[in-house]
This record gives C-alpha cells, sequence and structure tokens, in this order.
C-alpha cells in the first residue's frame, strides 16, 4: 500500500475576494453592524469552497441567524462589563461578570472548537467533536496552574496536551483523528524561533545603524524628510518645530524595527507549529504532511503587513489570500479512499463560544 | 435547461456525477437518482464568486455545481432573483460605491462623528459618572503633582471673580488653585468642570487685573464646553477599531498607531477649538485679547524651546507654543 500524498488547493482570487470583502464592510456599516454575521458567513464560505482536496472542496454551514445572536450575547455582556467598571465604577459587578466570564471559559473555548468543526464539511459529510466539556475543565484547572507555577516554562507540555484534546476528539464522519507529538520537540521549536529571532535582531540593528549613520551624516535635512514622509498627515516639519519630528521618528523606527520582527516572528512560529501539527496528525491511517517553507511564511507574513500600510488596508484581501493559499498549497494528504466516510448528520449547537474567540480575537488554532 | 454537477447523498462521502433538469414547468430532475421535484422544494445558495454552488433537495441530498452562469440563468427565467449580496459585488459601480462609503464612514468617524458621537454619550451617561472619573484623576494629580497654592487673598480674590464672571449661571465649574512646579506654568481642566491653575502661570502675568489669566481661564472652559477629553477617548477607541475591523490580523497597529498619529494632530485642533471659545467669551466680556497673547509671548520666550509633554490636558502641554497661535489671539485685538 503506497501512500499517495495529495496536495491542498486554494482556487481563491483576490480580485474576487476584495468585492466580497468591501461590500461586507459597506454593508456592516449600512446596517449598524448587523450584517457582520452575514459577512462573516460569506467570508468563511468564499474560504472554504475555494479549498479543494483530490477535485472536491469543502463547504461552511454555519447559519448567520445564529451568529448574530451569539454575537449579540457577547457584546451584551462585554459593554456591560465596561459600564459598570469603567462608567459607574461598580467594580463589584464588573468583578461578578469578570469571574462568570472566567469560570465559563472552558465551556466557551469547547464551544468554539465544536462550532467550527460541526459547521465544516466536505462532500456533504460534516466534522464533529466529541471532546466533553469536563475534559477542558480539568485540562484549564491542571494546566493554568501548572503554567504559572513554572512561570510558563511548561509551555510547551500543555501545548502537546491541549493539541491532543482538540484532534483526538476530532470526527471526519466514522472517521477519528489522530495527533502523537512530543514535548521535546516544541521546545526545540522555541529554541529554533527564538534563534532565528535573535539573528533577525541583529542583522536589522546593523541595517538601521547604518541607515540612521547615513541620516545623520547628511544632518538635520536628512532626518526632516524621514519624518515628513512619514505617516504624519499634514504635521509639516519645520526646523522649529520639533515635536511632530520626534513623534515621527519613533513611528518611523516602529514600523521599520517592530513590525518587521513582530510579525516575522509571527510567520515563523506559524509555520513551525503548522508543519509539526500536520506531521503528527492522521485522519484513521491516513496522514497528513506540511511543506511549508518557513522563511517563506515569515516573507510573506512581514512582506503583508507593509502592504496592508501602504494600501491603507486596501490590499488586505490580497494579503489574507496569499498567505492562506500558500499554507494550504504547501499541506497534503495521503488517503486511499475518499469515499469511506459515513455523515453522522449536521448539528446545531450554541455560537457564543465561537463569537466570543472571534470578538476578543482569540485564535484556538485548528 | 441541463446543468451537470455532483450528487452527495448526505449519508456517506460518495461522490456521483450527475446531469440536473430543470423542466418549462418548474420540477427540478434527476434521472440516475429517481428525483423528480417541484423547484419550490428545491434550495439553491446564494452566489459567491465563482464557487460551485450548492443546491439542496428537502431529503438531505446536496448537489453542488460550477455552472454558475446557467444556474443564475435559470433562477432568471423562473423569476427567481440573484442573490442581493452577489448583485452588488459583481456590480463595478455598487463595488466602488462600497469603497466610497467605507471610506466616507472612516472619515465621517475621525472628524465630525466624534463629536456627534461624544455629545450622544455625554448625554447618555449620567453628569455623576464624569464627575466620579475626575474627581479620581484629581485624586491622583493631588497626590502626585500638586501643591497648596501659594497665592497670596489678592491674587486669588481677583483670579476667582474672574473665573465666577466667566461661569456666571453655569452650574459645575470649579477653580483649584495650586502650586506645581513639576508641571510649571499651566492651567487644565477635567471633564467634570474642576480647572486647575498652577502659581507658576499666575507668576508669569503682566497684568495687575489678571486679564490674561481670564483668557486662559475662558480657553480652559472651552475645554469642558467642546467636551474634549472624550471626544479624544473616543476618537482613539473609534480609530482603533477601524483598523482592528479592517486589517483583521493587524492587531498591533490598532494599538499604538492611533495614538501615536492622533495625539499630536487632533490636540492641536482641540487646542484652536478652545482658543476661538476664549476669543467669543473675552469679547462677550469686553476684555482684550491683548493680555492673553502677550502671556503667550511671555511663555514662547520662555519656555518656547522646550518640549514639555504631559499626560494631562493642560493648556501648553501637547505642543510648544506657536506663533500661530499668538498671532491669532493678536487678530482680535480691537
Amino acid at each position: 500500500m503506497d501512500k499517495e500524498f495529495k496536495h491542498f488547493e486554494f482556487h481563491g482570487n483576490a480580485k474576487e475576494y476584495f468585492r466580497i470583502w468591501i461590500v461586507n464592510i459597506a454593508l456592516t456599516i449600512l446596517t449598524f453592524g448587523i450584517y457582520s454575521a452575514w459577512a462573516k458567513v460569506r467570508t468563511n464560505r468564499y474560504m472554504y469552497a475555494n479549498t479543494y482536496l483530490n477535485g472536491s472542496n469543502f463547504e461552511y454551514n454555519a447559519d448567520p441567524v445564529r451568529i448574530l445572536i451569539g454575537r449579540i450575547i457577547v457584546v451584551t455582556f462585554y459593554i456591560l462589563f465596561i459600564i459598570f467598571g469603567q462608567h459607574l465604577m461598580m467594580f463589584e459587578v464588573a468583578a461578578g461578570i469578570a469571574v462568570f466570564a472566567f469560570l465559563a471559559m472552558p465551556w466557551l473555548i469547547r464551544q468554539a472548537v465544536s462550532f467550527k468543526l460541526r459547521n465544516t464539511s466536505y462532500r456533504h459529510v460534516p466534522f464533529r467533536y466529541v471532546g466533553r466539556t469536563r475534559d477542558f475543565y480539568a485540562f484549564f484547572l491542571t494546566h493554568g496552574l501548572l503554567n504559572i507555577f513554572t512561570l510558563f516554562l511548561a509551555f510547551p507540555f500543555s501545548y502537546v496536551r491541549f493539541k491532543e484534546l482538540i484532534l483526538r476528539n476530532s470526527r471526519y464522519g466514522q472517521g477519528e483523528f489522530n495527533f502523537k507529538g512530543k514535548v521535546q520537540s516544541i521546545y526545540e521549536i522555541y529554541f529554533s524561533i527564538i534563534g532565528w529571532m535573535m539573528l533577525v535582531t541583529i542583522a536589522l540593528g546593523i541595517v538601521m545603524a547604518l541607515v540612521s549613520g547615513i541620516a545623520l551624516e547628511s544632518s538635520g535635512v536628512g532626518l526632516e524628510n524621514i519624518a515628513s514622509s512619514g505617516m504624519l498627515g499634514d504635521e509639516s516639519a519645520n526646523a522649529d518645530d520639533v515635536a511632530p519630528m520626534v513623534t515621527g521618528l519613533v513611528s518611523i523606527l516602529m514600523i521599520f524595527i517592530y513590525l518587521p520582527l513582530l510579525f516575522a516572528q509571527k510567520g515563523l512560529s506559524d509555520a513551525y507549529f503548522s508543519n509539526y501539527v500536520r506531521n503528527h496528525t492522521s485522519l484513521e491511517t491516513a496522514p497528513f504532511r506540511g511543506e511549508i517553507n518557513i522563511f517563506k511564511l515569515a516573507w510573506i507574513s512581514v512582506s503583508n503587513v507593509f502592504a496592508i500600510i501602504f494600501s491603507l488596508g486596501l490590499l488586505y484581501p490580497w494579503s489574507q489570500i496569499r498567505y492562506l493559499k500558500y499554507k494550504l498549497e504547501h499541506t497534503s494528504f495521503a488517503c486511499q479512499d475518499y469515499e469511506q466516510f459515513e455523515s453522522f448528520g449536521y448539528e446545531q449547537g450554541s455560537t457564543v463560544g465561537e463569537e466570543m474567540m472571534d470578538f476578543f480575537d482569540i485564535d484556538i488554532g485548528l | 435547461m441541463i446543468i451537470e454537477a455532483l450528487l452527495y447523498d448526505g449519508k456517506s462521502s460518495k461522490e456521483h456525477e450527475v446531469s440536473i433538469e430543470f423542466t418549462a414547468n418548474r420540477r427540478v430532475v434527476i434521472l440516475s437518482h429517481d428525483i423528480d421535484v417541484s423547484l419550490d422544494e428545491v434550495e439553491i445558495e446564494s452566489r459567491l464568486g465563482n464557487t460551485p454552488r450548492v443546491i439542496e433537495f428537502e431529503n438531505g441530498i446536496r448537489c453542488k455545481s460550477k455552472e454558475n452562469d446557467k444556474l443564475d440563468q435559470v433562477l432568471k427565467e423562473f423569476g427567481l432573483s440573484k442573490s442581493k449580496a452577489y448583485k452588488i459585488e459583481s456590480s463595478l459601480g455598487l463595488t466602488i460605491g462600497s469603497v466610497l462609503v467605507t471610506i466616507g464612514f472612516i472619515w465621517f468617524m475621525l472628524t465630525t462623528g466624534a463629536t456627534y458621537t461624544s455629545n450622544a454619550l455625554a448625554s447618555i451617561l449620567p453628569k455623576s459618572t464624569l464627575d466620579k472619573v475626575s474627581d479620581i484623576s484629581m485624586g491622583q494629580l493631588e497626590d502626585n503633582y500638586l501643591h497648596p497654592s501659594k497665592l497670596s487673598d489678592r491674587q486669588k480674590r481677583i483670579i476667582q471673580g474672574h473665573f465666577d464672571a466667566l461661569t456666571e449661571g453655569e452650574a459645575g465649574y470649579k477653580l483649584h488653585f495650586r502650586s506645581s512646579p513639576q508641571i510649571g506654568p499651566n492651567a487644565f481642566a477635567l471633564p467634570s468642570g474642576d480647572v486647575v491653575l498652577t502659581d507658576q502661570l499666575v507668576a508669569l502675568s503682566q497684568d495687575d487685573e489678571f486679564r490674561d489669566i481670564l483668557g486662559v481661564l475662558a480657553h480652559e472652559k472651552g475645554h469642558v464646553v467642546k467636551k474634549h477629553s472624550l471626544r479624544i477617548a473616543i476618537k482613539t477607541g473609534i480609530s482603533g477599531a477601524i483598523i482592528g475591523y479592517i486589517t483583521g490580523d493587524v492587531s498591533v497597529l490598532a494599538s499604538t498607531i492611533p495614538t501615536v498619529l492622533i495625539n499630536s494632530s487632533y490636540s492641536r485642533e482641540f487646542e484652536h477649538e478652545a482658543d476661538v471659545y476664549a476669543v467669543k467669551e473675552l469679547n462677550e466680556m469686553n476684555v482684550s485679547t491683548e493680555y492673553i497673547s502677550k502671556l503667550f509671548e511671555m511663555l514662547d520666550k520662555k519656555y518656547g524651546n522646550d518640549n514639555n509633554s504631559s499626560d494631562i490636558m493642560g493648556m501648553f502641554a501637547s505642543h510648544p507654543l506657536t506663533s500661530e497661535r499668538i498671532d491669532y489671539f493678536k487678530s482680535y485685538i480691537k
């Protein structure tokens, strides 16, 4: 039995997605945010439906009305928290809301995982999640305490356990997912990321030193040019107007040092961890493979940010498609029989967990 | 009309190639699977770019077709309209319209929109809330920067007299005399109407009647009337939210860039608004703007090159005094 790996394919394109994206934003504005639930469904439908494996595409089946209800619940709680905490100064009530949210967290995270899976289908067979709520409470209690007492040095260990909790309880039809991770490898990944980031920081430091040297040499004029070419808008940099120039230099430094570092690190980490998880996951006996080039993904991540900034956000859809396409097309899967999976039917469930993750921009990373 | 599609029975992941026939009497027929149902029992998903479209039957069977244009034609023939969202997305004019709506909205929220929102918020927020917030910041200032005033009773009496005349008939305003070597010559207002004036500023006054200080107090009242602190908070929040929403994962930008960008240019706009307000008040009280412009010149001479940036919304905190502001006051001297 030789295993034939097939690459995922992504057929979405930036031109099409730009229109969907901008119409989503405009309609969300015109409907005071209500359309955002439909916008989310359209965006996800577009991404899923353009993802192909072995010639068939994926489906996103979430119901926008239920998403809207989830959003309203989350936003209401958040607004109540802000009103009580920051404006009415009724800290007991605000603390009560915070404690309630904190206690509900493991349950909500489980819900979010389950939501993502059961609303995804492939060949009209949905994914499912069978993990139990009590396992989430056990996980967050033990690993929360463990990481507090070890100052997060045990994080790689928790990472592996969390991936196990998620993947081993994921199903496609009757098919069970498997994940076998080694804690040691996760430590190695962290060391690699730290190593690369140190190298990049030193390299950037040298470049910046050279650049600022040249700028200083050509005296104040050079500095002014840098300041006025920044993002300060209508601030003009004349000689006795020191403040905007300082602000300008600070934002320039932030943009040219901090952002590349941050997004290089994001790309590197995503590549390392995505590869690792894919290479240690299988559906029954059918393995996945991750072939993402870490430098390529880091480059995409950094250049995307600059594309977004210099296009004032207009290249955001392009950057999203570019990133996703690269990741998907460097992931493959080897399955002998795509027709063997039996559906357990579609189920509905609460959307609150998913919407909370969405609202606070928490990525559980499936 | 016949459309090629893939059929999934919803029980397994098996895939079947089928032809779906839409007949003239509004029936949908798939011969190979013994399906012959009315068009009303079939749900055709809205079009989304060129992704395969789902045609869902009531018994859980799902077909997917890539023949989007043909399907649109079928829907048109049977009088079922295209999805509204797709209509907008596929029209160039409406897409450009969407871009304009978005840009217009962002621009509005960062300019006049912030004023409307803060006015609306201020009217919703009970006065006691603003007072509480101000109490807390006042408490922090008292603890860290402010000391009892050493002004003479005469000085206090004259300035207090100006302040009372300025705020006559309006509740909530209160003047605090304080000494603060750390903050230096300055004055600032809290949203509650508490105005703090430092001895160091009074010391620079060149008028026995302190009419220049009256100008400063009018400026501070302008900040309160125009709700500047609330507007700054709202603008920072809104621009953060917008940048965060549009750029998605670029969450760092959302939290850092707006504050950097806004604080330098927006406080300038607010200072000018407060100056305009001060000139109006001074005119009504028949006090020449000459005094305050002289005070500004004095400050410019003494501190013009210092860039004392402080967090509090002070009269001279956010930027060095510019000659423009002096000229502005001078232009109103009669």
